[in-house]
């Protein structure tokens, strides 16, 4: 019956205070733990949602509470920093959507989780660390403890600050989307913006993060020529560039399972061409 | 003895950092303590600074798994100051054993993937705090993978871990890191399968490609280039969805154009 299901399902007039963001916040530190190669980080999305859903959830049955939890236990994966903010929309879009609706958190998360990761390792990985690293181990290569100090301080001002922020401001960005009546418009606009930024980020990825040279060279008479030269005349990275979209096109095909197969395999070849000498 | 307990401890307390709140887990810092525990602060210092500067850049794409630098680093440092190598022996055992170690990472989530049944039965019940029993679990095993190495490698000294290391045929170890640096590859192109949706995102991905390797832009200016990009991207989005709706919206009357 109609009646039965509103009863069932979350309570959107449940307030979600700063105290409940703040165990998003706790458990956001142990994103990593879970990952795994079936859902990546689902295991602890459906972790780090959960304080909030139990909330929302709290007069609901079970029926409605296990798909809440089932909604977040999808594949996922992200930066820890951005995944913040992932938390912080999806929070506010529990809240103020209909239970009827609750697909478009499934497609938000999706549409940010794979710019957000490639910006937030751009940024992150590749080049904060990179910067407070530099500065540190510069002074400790002077034998100064405050190179550790310094870079421990530096780093995680910006690594715990971005964690907290990123969810309390997710969750009013999030909020404020959605109480218009523009929503849809509104998070696809975003969707189409961050896959833009996004795209460009990990474009840049594969040129600076995938390394691949071939060592051998083709005898012609008696030239020798080096055949990694000749490619990097046609493009620089060319490769790195083809390596990527072949393991694309094999990942695709797998439908992303055996994970860790693939890797292990990559390695293998990898190897063996090594020592050939065709990679270098 | 003593010192390889520390060590073990410290090498798992960076683990859970490594997969949790990552505040620490840098071979810098890492490294430094290590120094501390082992007796010499300075070479702590100069062995974890030198690990840093090489391993700049060095992490976790999407389903990649880096070479460990937690286990690298640490073994590294503890075990050029035993050996009183210094520096070099540091160094060049540090990054065999960080490629060996990778190996137990890409393990680690491998066994993940069992306790997704567990976290799907929480599910299936609507407990929203059964997840978090499933925590301490991966947590002692990540525990482990580390610090067990770094007990055996400390314990038994740097002339167990060089004959292990020498008993690798130098071609393994180097395949190992040429490996390294291609597997990347993969943690990107599973991003790619969930972003690229159209022909459009070829487009893009291809400009940041190009933007990073002829122009040798950093990602600062590319992500602030991008920007510019997605603004018009969305302009052009929004354009496209409006004819439909003002098609059907006119009327057989004549109507005035203002160009």
């Amino acid at each position: 019956m109609n009646e039965e299901r509103t009863i069932a399902v979350a309570d959107a007039s449940t307030e979600i205070t700063k105290k409940d963001l703040n165990k998003m916040f706790w458990r956001l530190q142990l994103m990593q733990l879970t990952t795994n190669f079936q859902n990546m980080a689902g295991t602890a999305f459906c972790n780090m949602i959960s304080p909030v859903l139990k909330k929302l959830y709290a007069n609901a049955d079970i029926e409605a509470k296990s798909r809440a939890m089932k909604r977040h236990l999808e594949f996922f994966v992200c930066q820890v920093n951005c995944t913040g903010l992932i938390l912080g929309v999806t929070a506010a879009m529990e809240k103020n959507t209909q239970e009827a609706d609750k697909d478009s958190i499934s497609s938000i998360k999706t549409g940010l989780m794979g710019p957000l990761a490639g910006i937030g390792d751009s940024l992150v990985k590749f080049t904060l660390v990179p910067i407070f690293g530099s500065i540190g181990a510069a002074l400790a290569l002077e034998g100064n403890v405050m190179g550790p100090i310094l870079m421990f301080l530096l780093y995680n001002i910006f690594n715990v600050g971005s964690k907290y922020f990123l969810i309390h401001w997710g969750y009013e960005m999030g909020t404020g989307l959605l109480e218009g009546d523009k929503t849809q418009v509104l998070i696809r606009r975003i969707s189409n913006a961050a896959s833009v930024v996004g795209l460009m980020a990990v474009g840049s990825l594969i040129a600076t993060s995938v390394k691949l040279q071939i060592g051998s060279t083709i005898n012609v008479g008696e030239q020798s020529i080096a055949i990694q030269e000749m490619l990097d005349m046609i493009m620089p990275n060319l490769l790195p560039l083809l390596t990527t979209v072949g393991i694309l096109a094999i990942v695709k095909k797998l439908n992303g399972k055996h994970t860790a197969l693939l890797i292990l395999a990559t390695f293998a070849v990898a190897i063996v061409l090594y020592m050939l000498g065709i990679l270098v | 003895m003593l010192q390889a307990l520390l060590i073990a401890l410290w090498a798992g307390i960076c683990s859970l950092d490594d997969v949790g709140p990552q505040m620490i887990r840098r071979p810098l810092l890492t490294g430094t303590v290590t120094g501390l525990i082992m007796g010499d602060l300075a070479q702590g210092l100069t062995i974890g600074a030198s690990l840093e500067l090489m391993w700049m850049g060095i992490g976790n794409v999407g389903a990649y798994s880096a070479p460990d630098l937690v286990t690298g680093a640490i073994i590294g440092t503890a075990l050029g100051i035993s050996s009183g190598g210094g520096v070099a022996t540091g160094i060049a055992l540090a990054v065999p054993v960080a490629l060996l170690a990778q190996q137990l990472l890409v393990l680690c989530r491998t066994l993940n993937v069992a306790f997704v049944p567990w976290a799907q039965k929480t599910a299936d019940k609507g407990d929203f705090d059964g997840i978090m029993k499933i925590i301490p679990v991966s947590a002692l095993m990540y525990f482990l993978a580390r610090a067990v190495p770094c007990f055996i490698a400390v314990y038994f000294g740097s002339d167990l871990v060089s004959s292990l290391v020498d008993a690798m045929p130098t071609a393994l170890i180097e395949g190992l890191g040429v490996a390294s640096k291609i597997v990347p590859a993969i943690g990107i192109a599973l991003l790619l399968m969930m972003m690229l949706k159209n022909w459009v995102g070829w487009v893009f991905l291809l400009l940041g490609f190009t933007l990073s390797t002829y122009l040798e832009l950093s990602i600062m200016p590319i992500a602030i280039i991008s920007l510019a990009f997605a603004v018009l991207y969305v302009m052009v989005c929004e354009k496209n969805a409006q004819p439909t709706v003002a098609i059907s919206e006119q009327s057989d009357t004549e109507e005035e154009y203002d160009l």
